[in-house]
């Protein structure tokens, strides 16, 4: 009886046969070196800075839990006392704004340039994703400490000074920007390496066909390329926010550092604080996602394309 | 329409070639400044590190920053050799472990169904935002209540769950068409039959960037020697670089130099050695 069912009907999710319960199985011995790891280490982790926020803890032979008045005091006093806070915190959201475009563009006119048949094509890739290898924090150190990460003197000059007219707050960001300029297309090694990859999976006899039909590059950039490299695109905008937001060089990790160890705050603020900022990241995140995930409908008409340029190539 | 045809492939790209060359060029000498920098600037002697405007090259270079930097080793009680070994242990024992971890939870995670599995990805991704300051001293805790404080096991354990090396690992996997892994199945190979045999050479370039990032995570990494450990013998090199460093003196930037180079020649050595397959991307290994 049972397996007539199942016949009848074998996309059935509820009903647990003897053969999905043996591919749960090999998927549980796969994750399970990782999920123990994780559990023990970031899970049950977060579980207790979560805890931690929500009361004020002392080390001194082990901890002691101090009960708060009202649990979401450090949450409070992040807004109400913390003053650098807010504007560091708006201050990283504006950069990002700037940045992300900038890394995304970047790496993707890059690994363009890098995809076409020219010659010494891999000694540029090299070039390219050596500072992925370089970039690790003493180097970073020192080359932030010796200023080199900026654009040569002048040309920033000339162009802050066109710029001087704006007001402040978007002043600030774009001096920013330009004085790490250099670190900005540094952080840039991994997404041309992911864009390459990406391209490289594009069949040729898209463009062919697309060529054929009369299409410019200019077109079949933006009709051919783009839409197959949307996933990538999600995927790199999403590693780009991470490594910006968790970066050791982010002033608001930084900060969340120095309130955690500071005597006056101690480190169950600093945890209520990384709650907060790990709740905004979340958000930007989300937002990338939305405005880049790919929509049904779309990838749809993209796929009933691909045929009928197919078609129309063999026809001629 | 025949004579479009014949343009869409030509077999010289002498002229098309030169505009690439005009982009690419600057930029990766605007790239690459910085990486000749940190090299002269290790060189440099006492007056040229502190020339204002600073200098980019290097005019008279000499080994006083190195030697400084192994005559203050040489002072302390512990050999430098002692914490370059430490150093390779954890790093070599770190990178493998994670790499095996990530492939195999990404291969389950991309190509396998269970139960749980999209919780699993969404934890992961609640942990790859995660600052980690907030974490640590949760991660002492535990440490310290698993009895591994003040051994080589306080300096792995918690670096080889990586999240966003779990993260690249399964986007890469998910690209892998399913009817080669049905192929390898109906062929008779069995789940791990297929992820060593199909899964791992099919990923490579992305385990090979995984592998760096890892590596880059332990190599440098002071958090652990810091707080995990207590006794000198067991941290690392990248901890004590740092201190050595760290210094306010005079030297002491000299001495910075010498060592943001030191600790960089490994990576380069590295990328030397991965960049074959990590820059052999998909088209190469056999995927559509």
């Amino acid at each position: 009886m049972a397996s007539k069912k199942n016949k009848r009907n074998p996309h059935d999710k509820r009903r647990l046969t003897k053969r999905k319960l043996r591919e749960w199985m090999y998927g549980y011995i796969f994750i399970l070196p990782w999920l123990i790891g994780v559990s023990i280490f970031f899970v049950y982790a977060m579980v207790q800075s979560l805890r931690f926020s929500f009361s004020n803890i002392i080390f001194s032979n082990g901890i002691t839990f101090n009960a708060l008045a009202n649990p979401w005091d450090n949450y409070a006093s992040v807004f109400m006392k913390e003053i650098n806070f807010p504007i560091t915190l708006a201050n990283f959201g504006l950069g990002l704004a700037l940045q992300l475009p900038i890394i995304i563009a970047f790496s993707l006119i890059i690994a363009l340039l890098l995809n076409s048949k020219i010659r010494a094509r891999s000694v540029f890739r090299m070039i390219f994703f050596l500072p992925v290898i370089i970039a690790t924090g003493p180097v970073m150190q020192q080359l932030t400490a010796q200023g080199v990460s900026s654009v040569p003197m002048v040309s920033q000059n000339t162009l802050l000074g066109i710029l001087q007219g704006l007001p402040e707050f978007i002043y600030q960001p774009i001096s920013d920007l330009f004085s790490s300029l250099i670190l900005i297309l540094w952080n840039s090694g991994i997404q041309i390496l992911i864009f390459l990859a990406g391209l490289q999976k594009v069949p040729s006899t898209l463009y062919e066909a697309a060529k054929i039909d009369g299409a410019s590059g200019w077109e079949s950039f933006w009709k051919i390329t783009l839409p197959i490299m949307k996933p990538m695109i999600l995927l790199n905008s999403i590693y780009t926010v991470v490594t910006l937001a968790t970066g050791g060089d982010n002033e608001i990790i930084q900060l969340i550092y120095d309130v955690s160890y500071a005597p006056t705050k101690g480190y169950s603020y600093g945890a209520a604080m990384s709650w907060i900022y790990t709740a905004v990241v979340a958000v930007i995140l989300l937002i990338v996602f939305l405005l880049l995930r790919e929509k049904s409908d779309r990838r749809v008409k993209y796929e009933t394309k691909r045929p009928d340029l197919k078609e129309r190539r063999q026809d001629a | 329409m025949a004579i479009g045809g014949t343009k869409v492939n030509p077999k010289k790209f002498h002229k098309n070639q030169i505009p690439f060359y005009l982009y690419l060029i600057p930029v990766a000498v605007f790239m690459g400044a910085p990486i000749v920098y940190i090299i002269n600037h290790a060189f440099k002697p006492m007056d040229e590190l502190f020339a204002f405007p600073p200098k980019f090259f290097v005019s008279n270079p000499s080994l006083i920053n190195f030697r400084n930097l192994f005559q203050t080793a040489a002072g302390s009680s512990i050999p430098i050799s002692r914490y370059i070994f430490n150093s390779f242990i954890v790093t070599v024992a770190v990178v493998l472990l994670s790499i095996i971890i990530s492939t195999m939870a990404g291969f389950a995670l991309s190509k396998m169904k269970f139960k749980l599995k999209n919780t699993i990805f969404e934890v992961n991704n609640l942990a790859l935002m995660f600052v980690a300051t907030a974490v640590t001293i949760p991660r002492y805790l535990t440490i310290n209540a698993v009895g591994i404080l003040d051994t080589y096991w306080a300096h792995i354990l918690p670096l080889i769950a990586m999240p966003v090396c779990l993260f690249l690992i399964k986007q890469f996997m998910d690209q892998v068409p399913d009817s080669l892994l049905e192929a390898a199945q109906l062929e008779g190979a069995g789940a791990f039959r297929i992820y060593w045999k199909v899964i791992l050479p099919l990923t490579k370039p992305a385990i090979a960037t995984g592998a760096i990032l890892a590596f880059q995570s332990v190599w440098t990494n002071v958090e652990t020697s810091n707080l995990f450990t207590s006794s000198e013998g067991i941290r690392t090199l990248g901890f004590y670089m740092n201190t050595l460093s760290g210094v306010g003196t005079v030297q002491g930037q000299g001495m910075a130099a010498a060592a943001a180079m030191i600790m960089f020649v490994p990576n380069l050595l590295l990328f030397v050695v991965m960049q074959s397959s990590v820059m052999n991307t998909m088209a190469y290994s056999g995927m559509k």
